[in-house]
Order: structure tokens, then C-alpha cells, then sequence
């Protein structure tokens, strides 16, 4: 196997390595996995799940500020400065970039979420030194020329206006600007057509200068590198990065509605429904998150073995797909249930009906054997490869959950009791106070739905 | 060293492929495949059939996936919701798909239980049985799928434009079947496909992840050794397009906000080696990243569209290499389409460069270690080797055949194949716009 190496130049290099190792002489490997942890002077946390079955390696460097710190009115200020971190420093054109990163096979980019941005790469372990050169290059020195900053928002735009043709895609902005009402989460991450246009070249600036601080970053390496290495590497180029307060978006929780307030819009060339409902969720630290997983996943966590699965697909054959889950971020997030159909009043009633079964009556102790088993068993395939690392070591680290986290999982879901499944039922599950979409070739008249407030 | 014996050994990760396959077939005629791999205690088995869409006949488009939905249902052993209910009971994944040219099952598992995944796909392969009731609820679930389909506009423009390139060959008709035929499915008909296909001798057996081969050979002939196998005759041809005389144009008005256009022409399969390989590199180069040469003209340079993909399909049968752009305005289309056709008429005259040829060769050797990590993607590929060229070795062959294209070969291809009577255009636009 061919290992990430440093490449030691000089002497003045190796002092530097010298002073670097020294200053991780803390790193942390809790977790009986190959996971180690350490922490710059300047607050940035390297985190390395080391795997060297390939020569590949992925690093992302995470910023814990995503689209929940949009601008108001800017919707898509956070993906776009994640998009452009990655298109070009004053002395490297974004072309220049990306002709080096496709000739070496590699990738590299930027994407935002809710709660960060991710600028990420995969890479021969060969090719580490220069992953690194460009997260470096990318953090601390972005050029965001107007050029590229003109042709990102045309792109943007274009997604944008490619998500109102996308039924589901609608229905889920829709079903957000509803749960939210105007917090951050409600904004579309991407942007829409309305906000891009309004994002200049300074609010990118901004965005970068205000939240892209070591201290309020990460980065994710997953693959054939060593820690140690890697943490006198990123150093030597991150080192010097000066640290600053970063401000939090605002930690207001969403409301609920006072009874079930449904939008529809009406579309007569479609020939199915999509809906989306739901009601404000739970932060993914809540202590009653393992109990509430559980619970989301007896109710509506698999399109077939679920109960909504079994009532509205396998004996119901009113849709492909039904389900339900609750948002996982940092801060409070939503729970949705969603139905594709031909039958939206059935498949909607039947639904409001399995939802409410479960807030009033609880799992079953067979079932809730079923879900630990799920969880405790699957559990190790999400990590498996080196995608599913990634992805589980991001959100370790995000959520601050704890170097044992993987290790730890399988016994935490397992020590979940069926009175705390019960209970999450209860408490995170609120029938009656529903926001709804519907969308599809339908009336009011069509639906037929009682009891239901329609917003207008 | 002779250059190939460079060339394939430069396209070798660090540690054979062969090192870590075995291969054995049962009596039956179950071809089986072990790949090791013990970096995680887990085991993916997949079990895959040689039949897909391509062999459906007329007005019966989608009859395999239809099946496919159904071998969840009822077995001699298992009822319905049983096969979900006991995989996540198990703490394993499980689903299954349809392509052209196979159907495929997994379940993913925990190593000490895939035998698990052995005993459910045994009973899949020889025992399924379906009765009227079930079939009529499962057949509301594929219609339903069916609709998904019908209401994605872009997938309205893939499958008009598939069926408008292509005449005769099935790749003309979608893998999920066309709405009167889905709708129009009888249990019979599943029934007769089910018998027709699904024995050990029309299919393939892929373990994967960190198992012994010799383990996996006892739980197979356990398992399987007593399925009677039936060879399937399948069409080695599944049929020749006539030779294409004129551009073919179609259009499609729908509530769009933005406009599609896909530029595709017919190109060789796999069993013209040569011309093959270079129409992956020429693909590569037209229209694969940022980087690529009609990305760089046209979004960044023109900034007449706003994203641009393209590339070559890989089957064994004669395919269609493709354009896909999403151009800024509907108005741009016809400056959109000369210009993609300029850059291809030079792609046909000019030699491309050694750097352009280099980064498509870096592009495939990191990508076969990028495509190793994950064992149900290394399932799916020696499955796929398999299926359609009878070997899994063709894994390694794709990389070698792309080291050894030259500028001269792509060029050949490109004046050869990428030329306005070899062209089929699709569009689409708002239904507004357009009138």
C-alpha cells in the first residue's frame, strides 16, 4: 500500500514538524476504530479515520456555518461562497483548478447544507499534498472574481428555476417556507429564483470573512493517510489561519400550526399527487433522539416493511414510495411524512390514520426488536466504505457527538426502551397540527379532506 | 516490455483483482463469484439474472421489472412483507433493480449471516409463486412508479428522444415499459417471464466482502445445488439499426421553465473494440467536467448554457453517444447546436492533445480504485462483467482498451460517426415559449 507521506523539504520544515507534532502530542483516539482527533492552537479539529486497503484518499474541510446564516433575502449565499471557495485564488484561475483536479482523476468542490459548508476532495493518496494545497488556497485566499462569481449565479439560477419543473422538489421548498415561517431553515440552501439575483460579489465576501475561521471548522480525511502526517501538513498550510468570534444563527425553534393547514396547488397536466406534511421537529442532539429514530423508523422509516409502508404501499398499492422522518441538524429541524400518488384523498387519510395509531397507542415490543435490530445490525454498513466514513465522521463531529460515537451506537440504540419509543411518539408526534402540501392535478372538491384549514 | 505489457500493468492497482476472485459454477449452471475483501465485517450477496428490458416483447415494455416487484411478495417458505420484515430484522439492506440487460437482487448483511441472504435469494430464484390478489396491488405500486415517471419532464425527453434515435434495437423502449403496457400487465404474462428467466442457469451469483470462498461454495450448493437449471437461448444481436440517412429531430413542449437539449449519434458497442475505446476517450474529452472542451466553450467561454455532459454508452450492441446541455434561453438552441457541431467537426480533423489523452487515462486508473471501495459496487461490476462479455476480467480490460487509444483513433471516430446525418436531436421547451 502507498501511504500519504510528507514530503520534508528542508530544515526549516522538518523544525516546523517537529513544533507541530509537539502540539499534537493530545490527538485523541477514543474509539477503538483507526479515528484519531486533533486540535490546531487556532481552533481548527483535524479528524482521520485512517483505511489503507486503497491508495485513495477524501478530505473535506467543513465549515460549520451553512444556509441557516443566509442573509435575509439572500437565500443561497452560503452554497454559492461554498461553490466559489473552490473556483480560484488571485494567483489560480478556477480553470486552472479544475484542468488540475480532472487530470489527476481527482475531484474537488464546494456544496452547502443547513448547518455547513463542505469543501470536498478525493484523491490518489499520491496526490494528498495537493488536496491540501487547494483547501488551503480555497480558505484562506478565494479570489471570487466577478467572472466566476457571475457565471456561478447563472448556474444557480438555472438550478433554481429547474427545481420549480421537479414536483417533489417544489412540494419540499413549499412545505418549508410553511414549517419554518421565515427562520433560516425555510430557506431553499441552493437559493431561488427571487434571491440569487440579489447576492452580490460583497455578500460572498462577507459570508467568507465573517464564518470561514479555523475555529469554526473542521476537516474530514478519510483513506490511505497517516494522522500525524496529515495534521504537520495541514499546519505547515493552515497554521498561521487567524482565529475569530463567528456569530450563531438564530436558535428560535419553529411553531406549530392550530390544526391542519394545507396549501394546494393545483397542476392539471400531472397525472399523480405529491404530499408533504409534517410539523417542527428536534434538534439532532435532542435526548430523545435514539428513542425518536426508532420510533420515525417503526412508523414510516422503510417504503415497505414500515407502517405506513405496509398500509399505503404493500396492501394499499396506492403509491411507490411513502415515509416519514425527522430533519437532522443542528438546530430544531422538522418532521415530514410524503406520498406520491394517483389516490391522494385514500393515501392521505390512511396516513393521518397510521400517524395518529402511533401517537395514541405506541410500538409493539416485537416491533420495536425489529428496529433495534435494524439499527444495531446495519449499522456498521453505513461505514463501510469510504463514502459512508465520510459521512459518519462529519456528522461525529458536527453534532459533537463524541470520538465514541461509532463504536458506542449499536448499545445506545439497544438500551432505547419501549416506554422512550412510546414516549417519543407522544411527545415529537403532534396529529392535528399539520402543515401540507399538495400538489397534482387535484381540487379541494377532489380531496374531500375534512377538518382542514386551507391557506390560500 | 513490450507496450501493451506496460500498459496493462500501468493499469493495475497495487494489488491484482484476481487476487481476490474466485470463480466456480454449480452443476446447475449457477456461475458464482467470491471477491474478498475483509476491511469490514460485511458481506454483500447479489444475485442477478440475464434478463432486462431488452428482452421484453413488443407490448410488454417493463414486464421485467414488473417481476422484479413481485419476487419480493410470496415464496414457498416466505408470505408477503416477509422478505423486508427478516432482512431488517437482520440488520441488513436489501432491494432489487432492472436494467436493460439484467435483473438484480442484494442483501447486504453482517458477515456472520449472510448465509441468511443465500437462503432467501435460493428461494427467490425457484419458489416464487404469484397469486391473482397479490399481483393486483403490486401492479398498482409499478403504475404509481410508472407515474413518477410520467411527471418528470426531463424523463419525458430521455425516453422520446431513446425511442426517436433508435428504430429497431430495444434500447428504443424505457426500462420501466410504456404507460399502456405497464398498465396493461396480467399476472400471466409475469408468471410466464418468472419461469421463462429465473433458474440457476440464467444467472449469477456475486459474493462479496469479507467471506472464504470456500465457505461460500458449500452455503451455495447448499442452498442452490438443488435448483434445476434451464440455459436461456438469448439473442447475442438483439437487433442492427439501420444506417441512419438524415438528421432526426424531436421536440417536446412541456411546463418548463428551462430548456433541454440532448445531441446524440450512433457509436459502436463493445465488440468493436477499437472504435469503442475511442469513443469513450472522445466522449471523455467532448463533454466529461469543467475541464471538458464543449463545457469550456460553452458555458465558460460563450456562456451559452449553464451545464453541459456528454459521453459514450457502454453495451455490448451498438449505443449512442450523447450531448446533454442545459442551454441558458430556448432561443440559444440553434447557435447552441452549431457550435457543439463545430467543436465535433474538429474533434474529427484535428488531432486532440497528449494532455487531453493523459487525463483520460489518469481519470480511469484513479477511477478503478475509487470504484473499489465500496464491495457492492465491485458486486455489481463482476455481475455486469459477467452478464455481457461472459468474463469479470472485463473489469481490467476497460482500463487497459482505454491506455492504448491514440489522438489518431479518436479522430477517426469523431469524422467518422459524430456527423449531421448520423444525429439524432432532442429538445426540450416550455409549452408557452414555443407557441
Amino acid at each position: 500500500m502507498r501511504h500519504f507521506r510528507l514530503q520534508i523539504a528542508d530544515g526549516r520544515w522538518s523544525a516546523f514538524c517537529l513544533l507541530a507534532f509537539g502540539l499534537c502530542l493530545l490527538t485523541s483516539s477514543l474509539s477503538a476504530l483507526p479515528l484519531y482527533r486533533d486540535s490546531l492552537p487556532n481552533g481548527l479539529i483535524v479528524v482521520t479515520y485512517e483505511d489503507h486497503r486503497l491508495p485513495t484518499a477524501s478530505l473535506s474541510l467543513v465549515c460549520r456555518s451553512g444556509s441557516a446564516c443566509d442573509p435575509e433575502g439572500k437565500a443561497g449565499t452560503a452554497a454559492l461562497t461554498a461553490y466559489l471557495l473552490a473556483r480560484g485564488t488571485p494567483t489560480v484561475s478556477g480553470d486552472s483548478i479544475t484542468s488540475l483536479v480532472e487530470f489527476l482523476g481527482a475531484s474537488f468542490g464546494g456544496s452547502a447544507s443547513g448547518d455547513f459548508i463542505n469543501l470536498g476532495t478525493q484523491v490518489l493518496s499520491k496526490d494528498v499534498p495537493t488536496a491540501l494545497d487547494l483547501l488551503a488556497g480555497a480558505v484562506l485566499n478565494p479570489a471570487f472574481s466577478p467572472k466566476e462569481v457571475e457565471l456561478a449565479r447563472s448556474q444557480f439560477l438555472s438550478d433554481a428555476q429547474r427545481r420549480k419543473d421537479i414536483p417533489q422538489a417544489q412540494v419540499s421548498l413549499e412545505f418549508a417556507k410553511l414549517v419554518y415561517q421565515g427562520l433560516p431553515y425555510g430557506n431553499p440552501t441552493n437559493g431561488d429564483t427571487v434571491s440569487i439575483p440579489l447576492i452580490k460579489r460583497e455578500d460572498l465576501l462577507t459570508f467568507h470573512g465573517t464564518y470561514v475561521k479555523p475555529n469554526n471548522c473542521f476537516i474530514v480525511a478519510v483513506g490511505d493517510v497517516q494522522h500525524a502526517d496529515l495534521v504537520a501538513a495541514i499546519t505547515q498550510r493552515l497554521g498561521s489561519w487567524a482565529s475569530a468570534p463567528v456569530p450563531r444563527p438564530s436558535p428560535l425553534a419553529p411553531a406549530f400550526p392550530d390544526g391542519i393547514k394545507v396549501k394546494l396547488i393545483t397542476r392539471p397536466d400531472m397525472n399523480q399527487t405529491y404530499v408533504e406534511f409534517g410539523h417542527p421537529g428536534i434538534t439532532a442532539t435532542d435526548a430523545d433522539m435514539f428513542s425518536t429514530r426508532l420510533m420515525s423508523y417503526i412508523l414510516g422509516g422503510a417504503a415497505m416493511s414500515s407502517r405506513l409502508g405496509i398500509t399505503v404501499r404493500e396492501k394499499g398499492g396506492l403509491a411507490y414510495d411513502v415515509r416519514c422522518w425527522f430533519d437532522r441538524n443542528t438546530l430544531p429541524g422538522a418532521y415530514h411524512a410524503t406520498v406520491q400518488t394517483a389516490k391522494p384523498k385514500e393515501a392521505i387519510e390512511k396516513m393521518l390514520r397510521v400517524i395518529q395509531v402511533m401517537h395514541d397507542s405506541g410500538a409493539t415490543r416485537a416491533e420495536l426488536e425489529k428496529a433495534h435490530n435494524y439499527y444495531t445490525g446495519s449499522f456498521p454498513l453505513t461505514y463501510s466504505s469510504s463514502g459512508g466514513k465520510q459521512y459518519q465522521v462529519l456528522s461525529m463531529e458536527l453534532f459533537h457527538y463524541g470520538m465514541d460515537w461509532l463504536d458506542k451506537f449499536p448499545d445506545r440504540i439497544r438500551a432505547v426502551t419501549l416506554d422512550q419509543v412510546n414516549a417519543a411518539a407522544r411527545e415529537h408526534i403532534s396529529p392535528g397540527k399539520y402543515w401540507m402540501v399538495i400538489l397534482g392535478p387535484v381540487t379541494k372538491e377532489d380531496l374531500g379532506l375534512t377538518g382542514v384549514q386551507w391557506i390560500e | 516490455m513490450n507496450l501493451l505489457l506496460s500498459l496493462l500493468l500501468l493499469s493495475q492497482p497495487n494489488e491484482p483483482l484476481a487476487a481476490r476472485v474466485t470463480e466456480f459454477t454449480l452443476k446447475n449452471g449457477l456461475a458464482v463469484i467470491v471477491y474478498v475483501d475483509s476491511a469490514a465485517p460485511v458481506v454483500s450477496t447479489n444475485v442477478y439474472y440475464k434478463v432486462g428490458s431488452y428482452d421484453e416483447p413488443l407490448g410488454h415494455t417493463g414486464l421485467s421489472h414488473m417481476l422484479e416487484h413481485l419476487t419480493f411478495k410470496h415464496t414457498d417458505i416466505y408470505k408477503p412483507g416477509d422478505f423486508d420484515r427478516i432482512v431488517d430484522s437482520a440488520g441488513g439492506n436489501n432491494n432489487g433493480f432492472t436494467s436493460e440487460s439484467f435483473t438484480g437482487y442484494y442483501e447486504d448483511f453482517a458477515k456472520d449471516r449472510y448465509e441468511l441472504a443465500l437462503k432467501i435469494e435460493a428461494s427467490r430464484m425457484g419458489k416464487c409463486v404469484f397469486p391473482d390478489s397479490e399481483f393486483e396491488s403490486e401492479h398498482q405500486v409499478v403504475s404509481e412508479e410508472r407515474r413518477l415517471h410520467d411527471n418528470y419532464p426531463a424523463t419525458e425527453l430521455w425516453e422520446e428522444y431513446g425511442a426517436t434515435a433508435c428504430l429497431v434495437h430495444p434500447s428504443r423502449n424505457p426500462v420501466i415499459g410504456w404507460s399502456d403496457d405497464v398498465f396493461h400487465f396480467t399476472v400471466q404474462a409475469a408468471r410466464d417471464w418468472y419461469h421463462e428467466h429465473y433458474n440457476p442457469a440464467n444467472a449469477v451469483l456475486v459474493v462479496a466482502g469479507d467471506v472464504r470462498p470456500a465457505d461460500v461454495k458449500v452455503k451455495a450448493e447448499k442452498y442452490f445445488g438443488g435448483l434445476k437449471g434451464a440455459p436461456v437461448t438469448r439473442a447475442d444481436y438483439y437487433a442492427v439499426e439501420p444506417e441512419q440517412h438524415g438528421e432526426r429531430r424531436i421536440t417536446i413542449r412541456k411546463r418548463v421553465r428551462v430548456p433541454s437539449l440532448i445531441i446524440g449519434f450512433h457509436s459502436p458497442g463493445t465488440r468493436d473494440t477499437a472504435e469503442f475505446f475511442a469513443a469513450e476517450v472522445a466522449g471523455s474529452i467532448a463533454g466529461s467536467g469543467q475541464s471538458s472542451r464543449l463545457y469550456k466553450k460553452l458555458v465558460t467561454e460563450l456562456q451559452l448554457a449553464t451545464s453541459v455532459w456528454g459521453g459514450n454508452s457502454v453495451d455490448r450492441d451498438p449505443g449512442l453517444f450523447q450531448i446533454g446541455i442545459t442551454p441558458k434561453a430556448e432561443s440559444l438552441i440553434p447557435r447552441i447546436e452549431q457550435v457543439v457541431q463545430a467543436e465535433l467537426d474538429r474533434l474529427g480533423t484535428e488531432l486532440v492533445s497528449d494532455r487531453e489523452l493523459q487525463q483520460v487515462r489518469n481519470q480511469v486508473l484513479a477511477g478503478q480504485f475509487f470504484q473499489r471501495d465500496d464491495i457492492s459496487d465491485m458486486a455489481y461490476l463482476l455481475a455486469r462483467c459477467k452478464i455481457l462479455y461472459g468474463d469479470w476480467r472485463a473489469i481490467e480490460f476497460y482500463p487497459s482498451g482505454i491506455q492504448l487509444v491514440t489522438a489518431t483513433q479518436v479522430r477517426d471516430f469523431c469524422h467518422k460517426y459524430l456527423k449531421p446525418d448520423n444525429r439524432t436531436t432532442g429538445i426540450l421547451v416550455s409549452a408557452k415559449e414555443g407557441r
